[in-house]
């Protein structure tokens, strides 16, 4: 187990179901602050609704979900990023109709001009806190390699450029722990590669991450530590090896 | 230019002026924001009821000659009734918003909003004590007329001028919304509401303001209307009349605040117009019903051939920045920031 | 105080029976209505206008002389044709198209804009009804009713049965409601959904097209604003029985149905059309999935 000492976000006994079927059912774990987290488990296991309740898309029954020292549970999903817990989508979910910069400018903390009287004020209000937002948005692009792709509506990018525009904008609104929800699903290996090594970069910058994902290698290469779920509760948590001996897990996966 | 057709021209102007500036609130509503209200005729016949009702003063009752019944009533001086007909409109949206807006399909939504549409107007022309029912108000005195004696002519044009001047300061609104930031975080909530929540935006909040700012200018484009007609009904703003003003913001351009200015112009005003010019054919009322055929069809074709109007929605590009700066950490490390 | 029972009595029981034959009416309009939407994920605001519309054939008919069943088929059969005709030539191509839900509401307001100013332009303003023979009168348990009503009552509860044997017990009622819970996966299990979605159109076309006959049936005269006046009443029937679930529009149809009726004779006959506004408005900010249903949460539409 990790060391309890920098743990950025926890999570207590979280139950949540839908009809009758009990997805998460008890779910603890915690996630700690400079590293990259994995979520594990067979299809079901509820990793996508724990990662909705930590998002505040989802509420749940029972349980808590701590941040920073501070219980976030059952906030709405703007409130919970505006503590700094920013989430990407499996599905995509740019924004079609602005451009890929916009939708970069759209996730821009603390903007100046969103409220009424602000944009009320005028262009020389907000104009200085927009052109700042603009720079960082294109070193982002510029890092990201779609610099070229500024100008281009989000709708009209193709899937892997979609999923590097939700990388980047997730990005730009300055999290303190990203969530992603299989980053990769979906998408060439090549383009997985250039992602991993995103993210490896990102980790190595001290970004929280907190990732479901269902490759194993790729698990392998950038989580640790690990949490596997099944059947809506946590199984084992801890690195990769660790959790690799556990009889539980193999039980779970049936694999030798 | 002889008098007919001044008058004629004067009269135009001013109910351009009137479906510009409710397009513009549509436009806010639906080209920005993304909300389907199809009871928008509501807030631009609440516009007009105050201020008729705040022009004409308090209802005489009929053993004094009155013939009208209504609620309220004062005689305040031009342009108070228009402003209080805004606070209305917004009052009202605010007021619908905490109902109509929630997280219901689009198309459900819409529907929501039809069937409040039916039954404000059924509510107004069965309450006879409400807004005069089924006949409405008439006689609302005109703005500014007994302080200035011109000649009926002048009065059209000084009119036009009047309407001009608020287009200008609701246009003031609409430009500085939709360009500053907030039109952005508007449109982001129109494109995809879950993404801008996850992005920390409080969706609810921005469509509940959006959705007032287009209330309150439905009802200042009321007010100007019911100033000059001096008449308002039930008949006024039946339903369709919200599908005309969808038409020709979709004619337009949808999102695009120069765009509905052309969709206005094009749909309740040139085309209406239009047929004022051809011969009487056919039995009474078969022209107007050829013309909400054609309206109908025209929205259908330009959703199949020009979904995005006339004068789409912009791209919007931003200038290159002048001189590099050196590349900052984009991550935020320190905890509890 | 005897005398005041049997004086609410005798308004009630026969509003009853009212109640039963506008019953009757919205739940053929209603099931239709509902059809629609489950199978292919459309609010078909033009629903009460095609009504109309078949109400003028039928009217046709009749006055060429034909009997009145006649009448009931064509309306029957040109409501089926026009509604596969309509979702086939401009619904589906906009759907694939990928219009957004709400401009698909827009498409269907501007088809019930221009078959509803079709038929003023056709027949103008005027008022017209079905010629038939002079309806008997039926007494049944304190209630009266004219031959005409009854014979409503029983095409009702023909369609009504008719419907439900069709989707409990045949391939195509499965069909139908695999295609409404989920297209995708039912395309994959090897079902025609292009077929079944015009095969629901048809029926619910057809059911639309009978409603409409047996609507201006039940009054004394029509116009081209008849069926879509009705349209809330058919909407309140669907929402509160969970709207794509047909046998929910058959419940809501009878509380609706009655409710209208019993208002009617106990308040005042202004207010029965308020009945339906009110019940329409209460169960959409209440409960929208109405009493039987979840509301389907998918974004796209059958195509």
């Amino acid at each position: 187990m990790s060391t309890p000492a920098d743990v950025i976000l926890e999570v207590a006994d979280l139950r949540r179901q839908f009809g009758g079927v009990r997805a998460v059912n008890g779910a603890s774990f915690t996630v700690p602050a400079g590293k990259i987290t994995g979520v594990i488990g067979p299809n079901g296991a509820g990793k996508s609704t724990v990662l909705n309740i930590i998002a505040g898309a989802l509420k749940p029954e029972a349980g808590t979900v701590s941040y920073q020292g501070r219980d976030i549970t059952g906030l709405p999903s703007y409130k919970v990023a505006r503590q700094g817990i920013i989430r990407t989508f499996q599905l995509s979910s740019e924004f079609a109709a602005l451009t890929v910069l916009e939708n970069l400018l759209v996730a821009a903390p603390a903007q100046r001009g969103e409220k009424l009287w602000q944009a009320a004020l005028g262009k020389q209000y907000w104009r200085s806190s927009e052109q700042a937002s603009v720079e960082r948005a294109r070193e982002l692009l510029a890092r990201f390699e779609m610099a070229a792709k500024e100008d281009e509506y989000a709708g009209n990018l193709s899937g892997g450029q979609k999923r590097l525009l939700e990388l980047m904008r997730g990005l730009m609104a300055g999290p303190t722990l990203l969530l992603l929800d299989e980053p990769m699903a979906g998408v060439s290996p090549s383009l997985a590669r250039r992602i991993e090594q995103h993210l490896l970069d990102l980790s190595g910058e001290g970004l929280t991450m907190l990732m479901i994902e269902h490759e194993l290698a790729v698990v392998e290469r950038l989580c640790d530590p690990v949490v596997v779920m099944a059947q809506g509760r946590v199984i084992s948590q801890g690195s990769m090896a660790e959790v690799r001996g556990d009889q539980e897990v193999l039980d779970a996966y049936l694999i030798g | 230019m002889s008098l007919a057709w001044q008058f004629y021209i004067s009269t135009v102007l001013v109910y351009l002026g009137v479906d510009v500036i409710a397009c513009w609130g549509l436009n806010l509503q639906f080209g920005v924001a993304g909300l389907v209200n199809f009871a928008y005729i509501v807030f631009q016949a609440a516009g007009a009821y105050t201020a008729a009702v705040l022009t004409l003063g308090p209802a005489k009752p009929a053993r004094l000659g009155g013939f009208q019944q209504y609620v309220g009533g004062a005689h305040w001086p031009f342009p108070l009734p228009i402003l209080a007909a805004g606070l209305v409109g917004g009052g009202l949206a605010a007021v619908m918003g905490s109902f109509a807006i929630r997280r219901l399909r689009s198309d459900y939504e819409a529907m929501v909003m039809l069937v409040v549409s039916l039954i404000a107007t059924s509510v107004a022309s069965n309450q006879v004590g409400l807004v005069n029912g089924p006949n409405g108000l008439a006689l609302v005195p005109k703005p500014l007329a007994s302080l200035v004696n011109l000649s009926p002519v002048d009065y059209q044009w000084l009119f036009v001028g009047l309407t001009a001047a608020v287009c200008l300061c609701v246009y003031w609104l609409v430009h500085v919304v939709t360009s500053a930031p907030l039109g952005r975080t508007l449109r982001a909530v129109r494109d995809n509401e879950q993404a801008a929540a996850a992005l920390g935006k409080n969706v609810t909040g921005l469509r509940m303001l959006a959705f007032v700012l287009g209330g309150v200018i439905a009802g200042i484009s009321g007010a100007i209307l019911v100033e000059f007609t001096s008449a308002w009904s039930p008949g006024s703003w039946l339903y369709p009349e919200t599908f005309v003003y969808f038409t020709a913001v979709i004619v337009g351009g949808s999102g695009n605040n120069l765009g509905v200015m052309v969709g206005a112009l094009l749909v309740p005003v040139g085309f209406l117009e239009a047929t004022r010019f051809l011969p009487q054919f056919g039995p009474p009322g078969f022209i107007d019903a050829l013309q909400w055929i054609v309206v109908g069809l025209l929205a259908l074709t330009f959703l199949w051939f020009w979904p995005r109007g006339v004068i789409p929605e912009r791209r919007r590009r931003f200038p290159p920045v002048a001189e590099a700066r050196a590349p900052r950490s984009l991550i935020r490390t320190r905890i509890g920031r | 105080m005897a005398a005041c029972g049997v004086a609410a009595v005798s308004t009630l029981v026969p509003a009853i029976g009212f109640g039963v034959v506008t019953a009757s009416i919205l739940a053929v309009a209603g099931v239709g209505f509902t059809l629609q939407f489950g199978v292919t994920n459309i609010l078909n605001l033009a629903y009460g206008d095609i009504m109309t519309a078949a109400a003028f054939v039928a009217y046709l008919v009749t006055a060429a002389g034909a009997s009145v069943w006649l009448a009931l088929a064509a309306g029957a059969a040109f409501g089926a044709v026009f509604s596969v005709a309509l979702n086939r030539g401009l619904y589906t191509p906009f759907v694939r198209r990928g219009i957004r839900l709400f401009g698909m509401i827009i498409v269907t307001i501007a088809v019930s804009l221009i078959v509803q100013n079709g038929l003023l332009a056709i027949f103008g303003a005027n008022f017209f009804s079905l010629r038939m023979a002079r309806p008997a009168s039926v007494h049944i348990a304190g209630m009266v009713f004219t031959s005409v009503q009854l014979a409503i009552i029983g095409i009702a509860i023909t369609a009504m049965l008719l419907i439900h044997l069709l989707l409990r017990y045949t391939k195509l009622g499965k069909a139908m409601r695999a295609t409404a819970t989920d297209p995708e996966l039912a395309r994959n299990c090897g079902i025609a959904t292009d077929r079944v979605i015009d095969l629901a159109w048809a029926i619910s076309g057809a059911l639309c097209g009978l409603a409409g006959v047996i609507l201006v049936m039940n009054v004394t005269a029509f116009t081209d604003t008849t069926g879509s006046t009705f349209l809330i009443p058919i909407v309140a029937v669907a929402v509160l029985g969970g709207i794509g679930q047909p046998h929910g529009a058959m419940l809501g149809a009878l509380v609706i149905g009655i409710a209208s009726e019993l208002a009617a004779a106990i308040i005042s006959p202004d207010y029965k059309d308020v009945v339906a506004f009110v019940i329409l408005v209460i169960v959409l900010l209440a409960r929208p999935q109405g009493i039987l249903s979840e509301i389907a949460t998918r974004k796209e539409v059958a195509a």
